[in-house]
């Protein structure tokens, strides 16, 4: 019976300690959602569908207390929000890696629709690498559990069997599957949302398809396909670098580009606003050239 | 199997068959109702009123014996309910209290879900409390808990990993989500009761009753 009694044990202070750092968001008229303590000084990150307008928003502390928020920014692609809240005393979550857990360990997910934390417990049923929202967000590891999610529990932690946060449960990601968005990508959407408000995406203004390159390139390059442009948008930065209709782009800053993906992953936020060498096929003949990337609206 | 596992299985295959001893079985006509737990060891079950509607109650204890029950107490708005039967030295479940329980302690809800006699399943305990958001207008001290209740598991027990009754596992708010009425609330109910049998109409709701 101790075992028991330990594993039983072991599962509520696993909850207890993340609890210090979780709390109720009440960002929409039918029920409260939950929080994470993002940092000391007041963030705090939930899902983007539980902040269902962009003020009269508030939170509810783990010491009880309920105090006004703003809304600080919100990514709808990868379903994360960051709120702000004018309070001392605040415990920021601790986070680890995707990588800290296998397929089969115990997890717990837990939510603070109401007064008190609460908890649902399963595994983890699978991990694996990058993917994509259907909304187009990148998501840097695939983590799926069979935890039941409790209605208001999105925007709350899922947390390993001693009590270390491993990403934010969202009921949206996914219908009937239990979906975790990693730390990882909480750490590198997050903090873009509290400084810019949104996350700002890379842009070219073209449309593209893959289409396979002449045998000498091929045997060059050792790359078999580029990105024939199909239409250059007036006005766009594609236009004003001096890309037509009908150039093959099939290197860029340093990367190979093969596919629309390999394109997608050099056009990040960060990017905006610098030049970049990039080769196109042109005629036969490769040319090297110049685009200062613009930001996606 | 790893060392862990085998000691927890065994210990979790023990704890229920101690406490299956004090579940039985309510039938109404010959047809299974649902489940109910030996509180007392003089006769006294505890069930959902929702399980003891129907007439010529019986009780199926464990050993096999079955028994006729008297209907002492039934409170439709707790959905809790007293039966006697004629027996002495029946196997009692210890009890609980459920105002300690902690989200995350793991629990067992033992009954007869579609029939199938003596069946367990398990998860924790997702909370504890008055409120409800899924069920407006049935204030009751609830506990609610991340296992499978399915029809025939009213009325049995719910309970914490000593063995202890915790709740009377009551209905579903969704496949994967199981609600009991907190043994603390039993206890008031017996309280208030016992001697003096009271039936209020129950108040509509959406759930499943199990």
């Amino acid at each position: 019976m101790s075992i028991l009694q330990d594993l039983s044990n072991d599962l509520a202070a696993a909850v207890q300690t993340a609890s210090q750092s979780i709390v109720r968001v009440e960002g929409r008229r039918r029920m409260a959602a939950t929080g994470i303590i993002w940092s000391a000084d007041g963030l705090i990150i939930t899902s983007n569908h539980v902040v269902e307008r962009d003020d009269n928003l508030f939170v509810g502390l783990p010491n009880g207390d309920r105090v006004e928020a703003t809304l600080v920014g919100r990514d709808p692609t990868t379903e994360i929000a960051v709120l702000r809240v004018n309070a001392t005393g605040l415990t920021a979550a601790t986070w680890v890696a995707t990588s800290d857990v296998k397929v089969g360990h115990m997890v717990l997910a837990l939510g603070r629709p109401e007064a008190d934390v609460q908890a649902t417990l399963g595994v983890v049923s699978a991990i694996s690498g990058e993917w994509r929202t259907m909304a187009g967000g990148r998501i840097d590891a695939y983590l799926q559990t069979d935890v039941v999610m409790y209605p208001g529990f999105s925007g709350g932690p899922l947390i390993s069997a001693d009590g270390a946060m491993l990403g934010m449960n969202s009921s949206s990601l996914s219908r009937g599957v239990s979906l975790t968005l990693p730390a990882v990508t909480l750490q590198r959407v997050g903090p873009t949302l509290a400084s810019h408000g949104r996350v700002r995406r890379g842009y070219l203004g073209v449309s593209a398809q893959p289409a396979r390159l002449p045998a000498t390139l091929i045997s060059q390059l050792g790359q078999e396909t580029g990105l024939l442009i199909a239409a250059v948008e007036p006005e766009s930065p594609a236009e004003k670098a001096g890309l037509f209709l009908g150039d093959t782009l099939f290197h860029m800053d340093g990367a190979s580009i093969r596919q629309m993906d390999d394109l997608m992953a050099v056009l990040t936020g960060d990017r905006v606003g610098q030049a970049v060498a990039a080769r196109v096929l042109r005629g036969g003949q490769a040319l090297d050239i110049q685009i200062t990337i613009g930001e996606r609206n | 199997m790893s060392r862990v596992l085998s000691q927890l299985n065994l210990a979790l295959s023990g704890m229920v068959d101690g406490v299956l001893r004090s579940v039985v079985q309510v039938r109404d006509s010959a047809r299974g109702a649902g489940a109910g737990t030996i509180w007392h060891n003089d006769g006294l079950i505890i069930t959902n009123a929702h399980v003891a509607r129907g007439g010529a109650l019986q009780v199926a204890l464990y050993d096999g014996r079955v028994l006729n029950a008297t209907v002492i107490a039934r409170d439709d708005k707790r959905d809790l309910a007293a039966l006697s039967i004629e027996a002495n030295d029946l196997p009692t479940i210890p009890l609980g209290n459920s105002a300690q329980l902690l989200a995350g302690q793991w629990v067992m809800a033992l009954g007869h879900p579609w029939g199938v006699m003596n069946a367990t399943t398990g998860g924790v305990v997702i909370g504890v409390g008055k409120n409800l958001p899924e069920l407006p207008g049935m204030r009751q001290d609830w506990v609610v808990a991340d296992l499978h209740l399915r029809p025939g598991n009213s009325g049995g027990p719910m309970v914490d990993v000593a063995g202890r009754l915790i709740g009377v596992n009551t209905l579903m708010t969704g496949p994967g989500v199981g609600v009991a009425v907190s043994v603390d609330a039993a206890k008031q109910f017996l309280r208030d009761v016992l001697g003096t049998p009271t039936a209020d109409a129950v108040t509509d709701s959406q759930s499943q009753y199990v």
